[in-house]
């Protein structure tokens, strides 16, 4: 089911997961299912992905965060907030990241 | 911008698992990946999925199957205690004809409580917590006594 994403509102990393930079990538295991499963439920990110993982950090509305990565990547803050957005969705389905209060 | 459009699954065979195989276990959870090599022939075969599960604060005995971290080779490996002394264990590949060396407690990263083939579970009954399979290893034996046991059973499945 798609989550519905809201600028204003802060994202930040679920404490359901172990995450781990290996030879320069970011390493997701997400533990929901109650395992940490490298089988099925592994996820890397790659350094951009990384970027936006180490951004979205639970401190500061998403809103914020797409307009310093669009600052730092001199892009279009909407392609960026279509790309953040894709990202955040799937993250936000697999429970690897969570709206905060 | 160069955004990754998804998230990708990825594990190599020399992926080094070690650090995150421990901060899952610490977490309380079991970890499942897949064994890769012939040393646990014949209960673990190279691509089996195996689980490891935590330790929970008991300490592990001769015979147990246990993930442990071979910090040398920056990996981690899938063998049986073959003799607990007091603060160290000997390690030892059931297949492998030597013993791979004493390693510390801190070494020892968790239980094998399951191991899966081709989608599913093999049932190896007490053979990941025997110390007598521990005994029989320590001399090679119980490789030599399953490949017996095998030929003994094929010439059977064949006259059948």
């Amino acid at each position: 089911m798609e989550e519905k994403i809201d600028l204003s509102r802060v994202y930040g990393p679920s404490d359901d997961v172990v995450v781990r930079e290996i030879e320069g990538e970011i390493v997701i295991v997400p533990l929901t299912s109650g395992i940490g499963d490298l089988e099925d439920e592994l996820f890397t990110l790659n350094e951009t992905g990384r970027d936006i993982w180490s951004r979205i950090d639970g401190s500061r509305p998403l809103g914020a965060v797409i307009e310093d990565l669009a600052k730092d990547y001199d892009a279009p803050d909407g392609l960026v907030r279509r790309d953040v957005v894709g990202i955040l969705q799937e993250l936000l389905e697999r429970r690897m990241i969570v709206e905060r209060d | 911008m160069d955004l990754p459009s998804r998230p990708r699954p990825a594990l190599g065979d020399n992926y080094p698992v070690a650090g995150l195989m421990r901060a899952v276990l610490e977490k309380g959870r079991a970890f499942r990946f897949e064994a890769r090599g012939t040393s646990m022939l014949p209960l673990i075969r190279d691509g089996d999925v195996v689980t490891v599960t935590p330790l929970s604060g008991g300490e592990p005995r001769t015979g147990d199957v246990v993930a442990f971290a071979d910090l040398g080779a920056d990996r981690v490996r899938i063998h049986r205690i073959v003799k607990a002394g007091s603060g160290a264990y000997l390690l030892k590949g059931d297949h492998d004809p030597g013993a791979d060396g004493l390693f510390s407690p801190e070494a020892i990263l968790g239980l094998v409580a399951r191991v899966e083939r081709g989608g599913r579970t093999v049932r190896l009954g007490p053979a990941l917590r025997s110390p007598v399979i521990a005994r029989l290893s320590r001399s090679f034996l119980f490789t030599r006594l399953y490949r017996r046991a095998r030929r003994a059973f094929g010439r059977r499945e064949g006259s059948a």
